[in-house]
C-alpha cells in the first residue's frame, strides 16, 4: 500500500524510471541460468527504488538527460541490492520482503557470488561516466557503507553504546548512499556546486530520518507488514533508537542479555514488543526523525525554483511518516 | 636478477597489498588476505621481464591483488552457517577489498581498469558458481572455469598495458598448478564440490578422475615446456616458472 503511495507521489518520472527498471534487468542479463534465477528472484521482490528516484530529481535541477543520468541510478541500485544480498548472509535472514533471500532459497555461497556479480555489473555499468569525480564519490561511499556495516557488528549487543554510536552507524548504513544518490544525481546532470551540496545535505538528512523510521517500524508494524518478526534489530543484536531511549528500563536490558545468548521466546518477544510500543521511546524517536526531516527541507527551500522542489519536500515528508 | 629477487618483489607487492586494505578490525577477526604468490608473480611477470612499467602499473597491480583478495574472502564463507562473527566480518572483508579497490582505481582516474576488472569478476563469478548449477559439464568445462577463476582478472591487466605476450605462459602454468593441486586433493581424499563434479563428469567419459587428471597435466606441463623452450623471456624467469610447477 505504502510502495503504490510512493509510486504515485512520482508517477510524471514513471516513464524514466521504467527505463530504469529495464535497464536494471538488462544489467543483470548472464550467461549463468542460477545467477539469472537468483538476480531476478531479487529484483521481482521489487523495493522502492528510492536511489534511483533521487538520482533523477537530482538531476532535473541540471541539465537533465536520462541517458546519462541512467548511467549513475541504475548502478546506484544495484549496489543496494547487491548489498542487501550479502546482508542476508550477514544477518542468516530467510526473508526479505515476505520472500525467501538468495541465501535461503540456494545457499550462503550462491548468495555471495551473486552479490559480488551485482557489485561487478553496477561498476561495470558506472564506468560509462568518464568524470573521475563521480567515481570517487561512489568509491567512497562504498567503502564508507562496508565501514559502517563493520561497526554494527562491533557494537551488536553491546550495552554501553550511546545515540551517537547509533548515529554514526546509520549514517553509513543508509544516509551515505542516499545522499550520493543526491549528490550524484546532480553531478552528472551538470550542476553547480553550492546546489550539489544542498542535494547532497538533504539526502543525508533524509536517509536519516529514513533509517529512524525503519528502526521505528521494526517494533510498530506487524509481522506480516514487515515480511518478518517484528522485533527483528534486536533478536539480531541491533540496538536502535527506540531501544537505545528505553535500554535502563530492566526488561529491556534483560531481554537484550537473552537475545545476545538466542534464548528469546516468543513469549519474551511480544513482551518486548508491547514495552516498546508503549512506551515513550517512540514518541521520541518520532521526533528525532522529524529533526531530520526539518532539517532536510531547509536544504530543499535553499535550493533554486524549480517544479521538482515540492516533489523533493513531499517524498521526503512521505518517507518521514510512512507507516510502512 | 635470481630467484631471491624475484621472490623479494613478490613480497614487496603483498606489503603493498596489505598496506592498501588495512583494516583494524577486518585484520583482528579475518587475519591478513588471502593472496596466491603464483598469481602475484604473474602480475609482475611483465616487469620483472623489463617491459616499461611504472608507478601507475605497479598500483593496477596492487588492485588487481586487492580484488583476488576480496574474491577469495568469499571463497571462505560457510555454504549453510555464517552466523559467527569471524563469517559475518569475512563477508564484510571481502566486500571491503572490493571498494577500497575501486577506491584506488577511481583516486587514479583509472576508468579503463575499473571497467576491464569488473567485467573479470563478473565473468569469474559465472564460473565459480556453476558447481551449484543443476548442468552436465565436461570435463574441459571444469578446466575451463577453473583458468578462468585463478586467470581472468590478470588477463585484463594485461589487456589494458599491453602484456598479452604473457597470457599464455600465465594461463597455461596457473592451470597447470591448480590441476596439480586438485589431483593431490583427490589422491588424499580431500573433499571439495568442484572436485565431486569433476568425478562425476570423467564418470561420464568413462575414465577415473585421477587418470584424467593425469593426462591434463601431462599434456599442460609438455606444452609450457614447450613454450618456454620457444620464449625469448629472461632465463630467470624460466627457471622460476619450471620451479613453480615442480614444486
Amino acid at each position: 500500500m505504502e510502495k503504490m503511495k510512493l509510486k504515485l507521489l512520482y508517477s510524471d518520472l514513471k516513464a524514466d524510471i521504467d527505463i530504469i527498471e529495464k535497464e536494471l534487468e538488462i544489467a543483470l542479463n548472464s550467461s549463468s541460468q542460477l545467477i539469472n534465477d537468483a538476480s531476478l528472484h531479487l529484483l521481482q521482490a521489487g523495493g522502492k527504488r528510492i536511489r534511483p528516484v533521487f538520482v533523477l530529481i537530482s538531476a532535473k535541477f541540471g541539465q537533465y538527460n536520462i541517458d546519462q543520468v541512467k548511467n549513475i541510478a541504475v548502478p546506484l541500485e544495484l549496489i543496494h541490492s547487491a548489498s542487501l544480498v550479502h546482508d542476508d548472509v550477514i544477518d542468516d535472514s530467510d526473508l526479505r520482503r515476505g520472500r525467501h533471500t538468495v541465501k535461503a532459497q540456494w545457499n550462503n555461497r550462491v548468495a555471495m557470488y551473486t552479490g559480488d556479480f551485482i557489485f561487478a555489473r553496477a561498476l561495470e555499468y558506472v564506468t560509462s561516466i568518464e568524470n573521475p569525480r563521480v567515481h570517487q564519490i561512489l568509491a567512497k561511499t562504498m567503502v564508507e557503507i562496508c565501514n559502517g556495516e563493520v561497526i554494527q557488528i562491533e557494537d551488536k549487543f553491546r550495552s554501553n553504546q550511546n545515540i551517537k554510536d547509533y548515529f554514526r552507524r546509520i549514517k553509513r548504513k543508509t544516509a551515505l548512499l542516499i545522499e550520493s544518490s543526491c549528490e550524484l544525481g546532480a553531478v552528472v546532470s551538470g550542476l553547480d556546486d553550492k546546489n550539489v551540496r544542498h542535494l547532497k545535505q538533504f539526502g543525508y538528512f533524509v536517509g536519516m530520518s529514513y533509517q529512524i523510521v525503519d528502526d521505528i517500524l521494526d517494533f510498530t508494524a506487524t509481522d506480516k507488514e514487515l515480511g518478518k518478526p517484528a522485533g527483528s534489530d534486536l533478536l539480531q543484536g541491533n540496538i536502535t533508537l527506540p531501544i537505545l531511549l528505553l535500554k535502563d528500563h530492566p526488561t529491556i536490558s534483560k531481554f537484550i542479555e537473552l537475545a545476545a545468548n538466542g534464548e528469546v521466546t516468543e513469549q519474551q518477544r511480544l513482551e518486548m514488543l508491547s514495552i516498546v510500543r508503549k512506551s515513550d521511546a517512540i514518541k521520541q524517536s518520532i521526533n528525532v526523525s522529524n529533526h531530520y526531516l526539518r532539517k532536510a527541507l531547509k536544504e530543499v527551500d535553499a535550493l533554486p525554483n524549480h517544479p521538482m522542489k515540492k516533489k523533493l519536500r513531499d517524498i521526503a515528508l512521505f518517507i518521514g511518516k510512512r507507516k510502512f | 636478477m635470481d630467484a631471491t629477487y624475484i621472490q623479494e618483489s613478490i613480497e614487496q607487492l603483498k606489503t603493498n597489498i596489505f598496506m592498501h586494505v588495512r583494516h583494524r578490525t577486518l585484520l583482528q577477526y579475518t587475519g591478513e588476505p588471502v593472496l596466491d604468490e603464483n598469481q602475484l608473480f604473474y602480475l609482475l611477470m611483465p616487469f620483472l621481464n623489463g617491459e616499461k612499467w611504472n608507478e601507475q602499473i605497479h598500483k593496477s597491480a596492487i588492485t588487481v591483488g586487492i580484488v583476488h583478495a576480496s574474491l577469495s574472502e568469499h571463497d571462505k564463507i560457510d555454504e549453510t552457517n555464517a552466523t559467527s562473527k569471524e563469517q559475518q566480518l569475512t563477508v564484510l572483508s571481502g566486500d571491503y577489498y572490493s571498494g577500497r579497490y575501486y577506491e584506488i582505481l577511481a583516486q587514479a582516474g583509472n576508468i579503463p581498469l575499473i571497467k576491464q576488472l569488473s567485467e573479470g569478476i563478473a565473468v569469474r563469478c559465472e564460473h565459480q558458481i556453476k558447481v551449484y548449477e543443476v548442468n552436465s559439464l565436461t570435463l574441459d568445462n571444469w578446466y575451463e572455469s577453473i583458468s578462468v577463476v585463478k586467470t581472468e582478472l590478470i588477463k585484463r591487466f594485461y589487456q589494458v598495458y599491453g602484456f598479452e605476450q604473457y597470457s599464455t605462459f600465465m594461463h597455461t602454468s596457473l592451470l597447470l598448478i591448480q590441476l596439480q593441486k586438485e589431483l593431490r586433493n583427490l589422491q588424499h581424499g580431500n573433499k571439495s564440490l568442484i572436485l565431486e563434479k569433476m568425478v562425476e563428469s570423467a564418470a561420464k567419459e568413462g575414465q577415473p578422475l585421477e587418470l584424467l587428471l593425469q593426462q591434463k597435466i601431462d599434456v599442460l606441463n609438455d606444452l609450457l615446456h614447450e613454450y618456454l623452450r620457444s620464449s625469448t623471456i629472461k632465463d630467470e624467469l624460466k627457471l622460476y616458472i619450471e620451479q613453480q610447477i615442480s614444486s
